[in-house]
């Protein structure tokens, strides 16, 4: 056998390992899409057959047509639109304080020692537990909601900042200081780059809290949106747009992440993978 | 002459268009209860008062009074537990107009609904057993218990569950309650199948008569607008009247369908009570004695003083 032969053989190898890899990756996907496929199936029979006797609980199939029903006449399109502009707001501007005081306590001693303890009072207190005493001072309008959701935004943004500035490597810091850079310069051309990766990983984990917790205030105290109209459909026993706006929420959820992991592949290519 | 014609025409449009049409919010929970102000709405019994009225609905009604004090609503519909113990707080809670009364036994279609099977008749048969109320320390659980004591039973040997009105029959079915207070349009339905029946209407069983709920607001607005609320009350008025001369009437299924969202089918299944023309303080004294009763209230109130003088 030639040198030459033996490598084709190999080759020929790689290539239907990976083929057969491919196809098991397939499978194995399949196997997940099977397993929804059939809960399904059941949720249907459930409903379809009486196991479930319940006017809450529908058929899937209808909510699939009050799903298609609702995006195709711009209902859940109008709903979903407000309640994602009312998580962007808040979304945004709880990154923009966590991201800011996470850098001012990471790298200022007395600040931190001033407020660190105040934040770490606040944050195991749940966004929705605040509510009511909020519309005391924020009324029940988009204001209030734009705080709650900012609220649960700030401490994942806010401790990654400031964990991902406490990891920066100090060599980074000593070269930087060997070169006279100052201190400004050396946050923004430095110590925030270097913590990047760790904020942006807050930044993830605050995108699924904004939804959360801005469907959570609509519910409280909505007159619109995606949360309020849940509400609105079950008191209103109908089980189906119910169910089609909870799928549009997942949906949206879903997106929202794959985006924001696209976003961050971009716009930080240094993130480790 | 078709120049004063023409001129006299300019000046109503002018007039109806801009003059002061002012803006009232109200927070109101989409029941049947606020169907009075949704009709008044619709048959522009408010823009002939030069009123235009912004609903703000929410599901629970739990933020009605804090949105009441926050300066984000007018006026709020709520219930009369509500308003005394915002009323005891310190809250500078007033009555605007009148909302739901239930005035006749045969209006009262709440009821205190068990399973069929159950055997369970009166608040006796409930003790040591689970009763579900939409919220603890509201309206429905304090009736509940009343009627629960009226009928020989004790109500602290009863365990009362808090389930959202939706899901009642299905905790019902389920057995984790035993009984539960359900009101329109659930009550309905549930008791419409054979395996659920109602074994009492606490709020008629108990008072007669009860003012259940009314539109709220503050000193402040009765005072800095008093014209303002007096219009609303007019108009409000004039929606109760027509409400109550239309109810069943396609029209009228129609105004309910547009602000609750039930379907106009499911509502024809659904009775609807008669709304009442003024408030009653008589009234509103026996709940307070109620709530005191059930440690509620701690001091009685006088409620007359919390009355808008037109409502009256």
């Amino acid at each position: 056998m030639t040198a030459a032969q033996i490598i084709s053989r190999s080759r020929s190898g790689a290539a239907s390992g990976s083929v057969l890899t491919a196809a098991l990756r397939f499978a194995r996907r399949l196997r997940g899409i099977l397993l929804i496929a059939v809960l399904l199936a059941l949720w249907e029979a459930s409903a379809r057959l009486g196991w479930v006797n319940s006017s809450n609980w529908p058929p899937v199939s209808g909510v699939a047509l009050a799903f298609v029903k609702g995006w195709g006449s711009g209902e859940l399109l109008t709903l979903t639109a407000s309640t994602l502009r009312r998580m962007a707001l808040g979304y945004a501007l709880g990154c923009a304080v966590g991201i800011a005081l996470g850098a001012l306590l990471g790298i200022d001693r007395w600040a931190r020692y001033v407020l660190k303890p105040l934040i770490e009072v606040l944050r195991p207190i749940p966004a929705p537990a605040i509510v009511p005493i909020l519309i005391l001072f924020l009324g029940v309008d988009d204001l209030l909601k734009v705080v709650v959701v900012a609220l649960a935004c700030f401490f994942p943004v806010f401790l990654n900042t400031l964990s991902g500035i406490a990891g920066v490597d100090a060599v980074l810091l000593e070269t930087a200081r060997t070169f006279r850079i100052s201190r400004l310069r050396t946050l923004t051309r430095v110590i925030l780059p270097a913590a990047t990766p760790t904020i942006a990983a807050g930044m993830r984990i605050a995108i699924g809290i904004a939804l959360v917790v801005t469907v959570i205030s609509e519910m409280i105290a909505g007159s619109a949106g995606l949360g309020y109209h849940i509400i609105q459909m079950q008191y209103a026993m109908r089980p189906e747009p119910m169910y089609a706006a909870i799928v549009s929420l997942a949906v949206t959820g879903y997106l929202l992440n794959r985006g924001f992991v696209a976003l961050e592949r971009r716009w930080v290519p240094w993130i480790g993978r | 002459m078709l120049g004063f014609a023409l001129g006299a025409m300019l000046a109503f449009a002018s007039g109806s268009a801009d003059a002061q049409t002012e803006k009232l919010r109200v927070s109101i929970i989409p029941i049947n209860d606020v169907t009075p102000l949704f009709s008044a709405i619709k048959l522009g019994y408010f823009a002939e008062e030069g009123l235009e009225i912004d609903t703000a609905p929410s599901a629970g009604g739990a933020v009605g009074i804090p949105g009441l004090v926050a300066g984000s609503y007018d006026i709020a519909y709520g219930n009369v537990v509500s308003m005394l113990l915002a009323a005891q707080q310190g809250i500078d809670i007033r009555v605007i107009a009148p909302g739901t009364k239930l005035e006749k036994i045969e209006d009262d279609y709440s009821a205190m609904v068990a399973r069929s099977d159950s055997g369970i008749a009166t608040g006796k048969d409930l003790e040591g057993k689970n009763v579900g109320v939409n919220t603890r320390n509201n309206v429905i659980w304090l009736y509940a218990r009343a009627w629960i004591k009226a009928s020989g039973g004790d109500p602290d040997k009863v365990t009362f569950r808090e389930v959202p009105h939706p899901q009642m029959e299905d905790a019902l079915r389920q057995k984790q309650i035993d009984a539960g207070f359900m009101v329109i349009p659930f009550v309905a339905l549930a008791t419409a199948k054979p395996e659920f029946k109602a074994i009492a209407h606490p709020y008629s069983a108990v008072q007669l008569g009860v003012d259940v709920g009314q539109y709220l607001t503050t000193t402040k607005f009765l005072t800095d607008r008093p014209q303002t609320a007096a219009k609303f009350l007019r108009a409000l008025r004039r929606g109760i009247e027509w409400y109550n001369a239309n109810r069943g009437t396609p029209p009228l299924l129609e105004i309910v369908s547009g602000f609750t969202k039930i379907e106009v089918d499911l509502l024809k299944k659904v009775p609807m009570a008669s709304s009442p023309l003024r408030v009653d303080p008589a009234q509103i004294e026996i709940t307070m004695k109620l709530m005191m009763d059930h440690k509620l209230l701690r001091a009685p109130i006088d409620a007359k003083p919390l009355i808008f003088q037109q409502a009256l």
